[in-house]
């Protein structure tokens, strides 16, 4: 009868190895590892008990849908926005007011959020053509501070300072987005959604102007590039993520306040795309997590959470200055 | 009826006259010369004519039509292409992506095609990825197509940019100075290599300093002084005229 047990025991094993052996194969090829991260993905609630971590994590997936359309403007053309948080901001008014004023669903409010955004990145876009560089930056910072102002100060529409609260919970086709593993995968197929169609546009000759115009704005133009339209293009298209960022925002939060247009939160995001990456899709990511695991690590010590955040960025400026997986477009 | 007429060309900037009264002609398949001292407005009328100046006096026909003013990249549509004297590849993508984005007017895909149509969009990708290929063969570049364009050695970076500029296709090429800092070996490559493309039917028209170069190059050549034509005729005529030798006199154009 041991024997037995023991025979039985053995295919078992056998079998605990070859799955294994399998899935780390898997992981050698490229949509092996394609795939496997996929699942992971997926499963990822399932294998988590703390939903602190979670919550940690549907910040994280946020910041890299913003980071992302942040890294087409400024890693793709080049073009230096510090007021990519307006974008934010004004997707996030836009869902709040729509649900809680105008009974919007939460999906229509959501893509009409991005289409706003979008229409307001696209005014953005339009003084390049007379205004360069340095000025050009310090206009986006003053577009930014303009719409926190607004918020702030026009009371019967975005209820000023104290924001809007109580937005319901989001409700798509019949799935109730609630708990923090809702809304993990919430973002994480706008993620997906994304980075899919940002893929497609940089690797289209829309994708090839902007670069263009990243490396040599006159020899761009001289090659049939129409850089004053396709600034504008950029600007559309980068901020209407933002506006879908900020849609995920307000009902996460279920309020939102002009404090979320602050021009710091538009300083972290070119920080994290800095650190990630600049003019590679996916490189921003890692420039998400760096800093959210640095920003959580020294939560304890907050007001030293600044200058962390100003180290690690003089640190990678003066060391790697294309970011962990940028291009070499920005060595310097 | 001449692919390119300019009449009575003038650009002024601010005080300075660049341009005076500079008419000239290009007919279809020509390869013509542009000569003259330093600071004699060659490239100057290279700028008005693409589109990144616009003259203050004169217009520029081109196949029939007054473009006189238009932006840069409209004149790019219209089939006039160029380079640059200090050379302006896109340094940091790679080889193919440069002479790809030289395609960027003849790739025929919309927004809408790149978000909804993925078949077409692959299927005309394809077939410029093929055609940018077939255009380095030509320059021996075939090779290369993977490098970044800052790596490449200067001369086939030179030839790149022309490379970029033919793409597309061009009625009209301009080049302007290709042979700055090109060794003699490089020039002879460079100029058997603009005569294979006036095979291919592309009329070229050259701004050079390099004597030597233009005079084995050029069926015509056209003398700039002081921002006025200065002279016109075949290189013999050009080389025997004793006016243009003195102007040269005192400057660094060997003659």
């Amino acid at each position: 009868m041991k024997n037995t047990i023991i025979e039985q025991k053995k295919p078992f094993n056998d079998l605990k190895n070859t799955k294994f052996k399998s899935v780390l194969s898997l992981a050698k090829n490229k949509k092996g590892l394609f795939v496997l991260l996929t699942l992971v993905c997926i499963l990822l609630p399932n294998m988590m008990t703390n939903m602190y971590y979670l919550g940690i994590i549907n910040y994280m997936i946020l910041y890299s849908i913003l980071c992302m359309g942040l890294n087409l403007i400024l890693g793709y053309a080049g073009l230096l926005s510090l007021g990519h948080a307006a974008f934010y901001g004004l997707g996030g008014y836009a869902t709040a007011i729509l649900i809680t004023r105008y009974g919007f669903g939460f999906l229509p409010a959501m893509i009409i959020s991005g289409i706003i955004a979008l229409l307001f990145g696209m005014l953005l876009g339009l003084p390049t053509r007379k205004v360069r560089g340095d000025y050009f930056c310090l206009l986006t910072i003053a577009f930014g501070e303009i719409f926190r102002l607004v918020a702030q100060a026009w009371i019967g529409f975005t209820n000023g300072a104290m924001g809007i609260v109580g937005i319901p919970i989001p409700n798509i086709l019949g799935w109730s987005i609630r708990t923090e593993v809702d809304f993990y995968y919430l973002g994480l197929m706008l993620l997906a959604f994304t980075y899919f169609t940002l893929s497609l546009l940089v690797h289209s000759r829309f994708g090839r102007a902007f670069i263009a115009i990243r490396e040599d704005e006159l020899a761009a133009s001289v090659m049939g590039i129409n850089t004053a339209v396709y600034k504008i293009i950029v600007f559309g298209i980068g901020c209407f993520y933002a506006g879908l960022a900020g849609s995920y925002l307000a009902v996460y939060q279920t309020t939102i306040t002009p404090s979320n247009f602050r021009l710091e939160e538009s300083c972290l995001m070119i920080i994290m795309v800095i650190v990630g990456g600049m003019g590679s899709l996916l490189a921003p990511i890692a420039g998400v997590i760096v800093m959210t695991l640095a920003t959580e690590y020294f939560r304890g010590i907050a007001e030293y959470r600044m200058l962390i955040i100003g180290v690690i960025m003089v640190v990678v400026l003066l060391f790697r200055p294309q970011g962990i997986f940028g291009t070499s477009a920005f060595k310097g | 009826m001449s692919l390119l007429t300019a009449s009575k060309i003038g650009k002024n900037f601010g005080g300075v006259v660049a341009l005076n009264n500079v008419s000239l002609t290009v007919e279809k398949g020509e390869i013509v010369g542009m000569i003259g001292p330093n600071g004699s407005g060659k490239t100057t009328f290279i700028n008005n004519l693409s589109g990144i100046y616009s003259p203050t006096a004169g217009n520029f026909i081109f196949n029939d039509e007054d473009i006189t003013g238009f932006e840069a990249h409209v004149i790019t549509g219209k089939g006039i292409s160029r380079t640059f004297q200090n050379l302006r590849v896109f340094p940091n993508i790679s080889v193919l992506e440069n002479i790809l984005i030289g395609l960027h007017c003849k790739i025929d895909i919309s927004l809408w095609d790149v978000y909804l149509r993925f078949l077409k969009t692959r299927k005309i990708e394809a077939r410029a990825r093929e055609k940018a290929m077939k255009v380095l063969a030509i320059a021996n570049l075939t090779d290369s197509h993977d490098t970044l364009a800052k790596n490449l050695p200067y001369g086939k970076q030179r030839l790149l940019e022309i490379c970029r500029a033919i793409v597309s296709d061009p009625y009209l090429l301009l080049l302007d100075e290709p042979c700055a800092g090109m060794n003699p070996v490089e020039m002879d490559d460079l100029a058997d290599f603009i005569k294979i493309l006036q095979k291919r039917g592309i009329t070229v028209f050259v701004i050079e300093h390099n004597m030597r170069f233009i005079m084995s190059v050029a069926e015509r050549i056209i003398v700039l002084a002081n921002g006025l034509k200065f002279a016109e005729g075949t290189p013999t005529q050009i080389q025997n005229d004793k006016k243009v030798q003195a102007i040269y006199l005192g400057d660094e154009g060997d003659l």
